[in-house]
């Protein structure tokens, strides 16, 4: 693997390396040995066609399937085996295609609950309201704002989540998963139903997430913007890694155009 | 302020016995009105927040009931450390329970804790010895404060309101806090609360216990206040019953949850004069209101209260 231009000078520990990593259900292999490593600070893309393992592989990262077979490291510590809420701890937050919104809540109440893993209080002190947890409720609501100011959201933090357009209640999931302070951000399909102009306010989220020290891991089916935004890209196809590389890496590989970008398109903006 | 409401009701509660000295509408059924309030307080924090549907509350309310029977009756227990044992046991039940139940979702988990609710039933009935079968126990001695013998009505109204505004003060506390959220979380997205990082069996578990608390503690009150217990106070309709004075009053809220108590409480009161016809206005009475007013009493009312006094301001700024 030869190191590509886009990379730093010096070149980080990965902070994923999946190995090996197999998904069947039943008789279907949704992913046939997977092994890719994602290196801290970078926006690392995920692409294939529909039915390529996109998803199921961010549901086997997140602890929402247990993969078949392989080994998912993160960070240098094991993740196959662990509940979704502790990999969760561990630095990992997600957002979801279909959106998966608290919509019983607020926008800010939505972003509080991002920041779980970061309140301390529990139970009995929480009912006897004790001074400790008014605190700690402050602590949140600043917490929230500062990750919803981030994704420009501000303005919308005390409507109730429902209340949203579309492409703010997906702009709310990125706010959460931020409150988690994550290392790791998985970003499934964020532009999908977003119209042109919120897309190129996404790539510039994206560019701040990572500018703020967070690596992205983005699955997504826009080309402009995957070209764009992301240092390294990932190729599935049937569940196997088609190719691997830069973005001008891929756009050049034949085995990708044959198979998905469709005869010598080139993504270039 | 976010107790403020909490405080006019609790105002409201004090004045009632002060405004109405002696009447039996606000000693007794005010007093049987505060105890629903803690049973659907407490299942609305199950069924509301987190989203979990029990069909066998009545069960905890019974165990709390029938431990303070027991104990104070058979071996002349203390009442605070008879109420404690029963609470202790409700909780500890519950919590065996929660882990295999609530993994159930909808339906299923309204089978169990159905079938739950009707094996507790059949051990008061079947269990004798201990409980004194369908009969009941009799001669539950007056329930001791610390010194101070709580009798009559017009004391226990004091006692019951005290406790439902204790029961109504924790709800609030721990829906407005992370606690909360994260129960409304795993209502509103399972899998989304977990990635967020919250256990989400263990926050089942944490609030089914806390429900079987609060019913196990009115039922401890209950025992006391009627110094006599029966397996009928514990059956499927009193489960339902709780399960209709949540939705009824309009869920996730713990004022629409003691909204609900209290009308269903009243209702009852209200429709003996109907005799044999109860039932039937009842039931109307009910899926009227579902029609009309589906997030329930408590929410609808105050939407519609709130667009009333909208349309007022405008009506006298444009005069």
């Amino acid at each position: 693997m030869t190191a590509p231009a886009t990379l730093p000078d010096f070149t980080p520990p990965p902070l994923l390396v999946v190995t090996g990593v197999e998904q069947s259900f039943g008789g279907v292999m949704a992913l046939a040995g997977v092994s890719f490593q994602v290196p801290a600070g970078l926006i690392y893309a995920v692409i294939g066609p529909n039915g390529a393992g996109k998803t199921t592989l961010f549901n086997d990262l997140c602890g929402f399937y247990q993969p078949s077979a392989g080994s998912i490291r993160f960070d240098g510590h094991e993740l196959c085996g662990l509940p979704p809420h502790r990999i969760a701890a561990r630095g990992m937050a997600r957002t979801f295609q279909n959106l998966q919104l608290f919509f019983n809540m607020t926008v800010v109440e939505n972003v509080m609950v991002g920041c779980h893993l970061r309140a301390r209080t529990g139970l009995l002190a929480v009912a006897l309201r004790l001074p400790q947890v008014r605190r700690e409720e402050r602590q949140l609501r600043v917490w929230a704002r500062e990750a919803l100011e981030l994704c420009d959201l501000a303005h919308r933090a005390e409507q109730p989540a429902g209340a949203l357009p579309y492409g703010l209640m997906k702009r709310v999931e990125i706010a959460r998963a931020l409150a988690a302070k994550p290392r790791l951000l998985l970003l499934d399909e964020p532009a999908a139903g977003l119209n042109d102009t919120e897309t190129l306010a996404l790539r510039e989220l994206i560019a701040r997430i990572r500018a703020s020290g967070v690596t992205v891991l983005l699955v997504e089916h826009n080309m402009p913007l995957v070209m764009n935004v992301s240092d390294r890209l990932l190729v599935l196809d049937y569940g196997s890694v088609l190719a691997e590389g830069t973005p001008a890496e891929i756009q050049a590989d034949p085995r990708v155009i044959a198979a998905y970008l469709g005869g010598a398109v080139q993504y270039a903006v | 302020m976010r107790l403020a409401g909490f405080y006019a009701f609790a105002a409201f509660v004090a004045l009632l016995p002060v405004l109405f000295r002696d009447n039996y509408f606000v000693t007794v059924v005010g007093a049987s009105a505060g105890l629903h309030v803690i049973l659907a307080v407490g299942l609305n924090l199950l069924m509301g927040y987190a989203g979990q549907i029990s069909l066998g509350h009545a069960a905890f309310f019974g165990m709390g009931a029938y431990a303070s029977a027991i104990l104070t009756t058979r071996f002349a227990w203390p009442g605070l450390l008879a109420m404690a044992a029963g609470l202790l046991v409700a909780g500890a039940v519950a919590w065996l329970l929660a882990r295999p139940i609530l993994r159930l979702r909808g339906h299923y988990l309204a089978m169990a804790t159905l079938g739950f609710g009707i094996i507790i039933h059949v051990i008061m009935v079947q269990a004798m010895r201990w409980t004194g079968g369908p009969d009941g126990l009799a001669g539950i001695p007056p329930l001791n404060l610390f010194g101070w013998t709580v009798e009559g009505d017009q004391q226990w109204y004091g006692v019951i309101a005290a406790a439902m505004l204790l029961a109504i003060w924790l709800s609030l506390n721990l829906v407005d806090s992370q606690v909360g959220r994260a129960l409304r979380a795993v209502h509103g997205s399972e899998f989304a609360a977990q990635m967020m990082g919250v256990d989400t069996g263990r926050a089942k578990t944490q609030v089914f216990v806390v429900s079987a608390l609060f019913a196990a503690f009115a039922g401890s009150l209950f025992a006391h206040q009627q110094a006599f217990v029966s397996p009928d106070s514990f059956n499927l309709i009193v489960s339902v019953e709780l399960v209709t004075m949540v939705v009824l009053g309009g869920m996730a809220s713990t004022f629409g949850a003691a909204c609900g108590a209290i009308a269903l409480t009243l209702l009852h009161q209200g429709l003996v004069v109907f005799e044999d016809y109860e039932m039937l206005i009842h039931g109307a009475l009910l899926m009227a209101v579902m029609i009309f007013l589906p997030q329930g009493l408590f929410v609808g009312l105050s939407q519609g209260a709130q667009r009333l006094w909208v349309l007022a301001k405008r009506r006298w700024r444009s005069s």
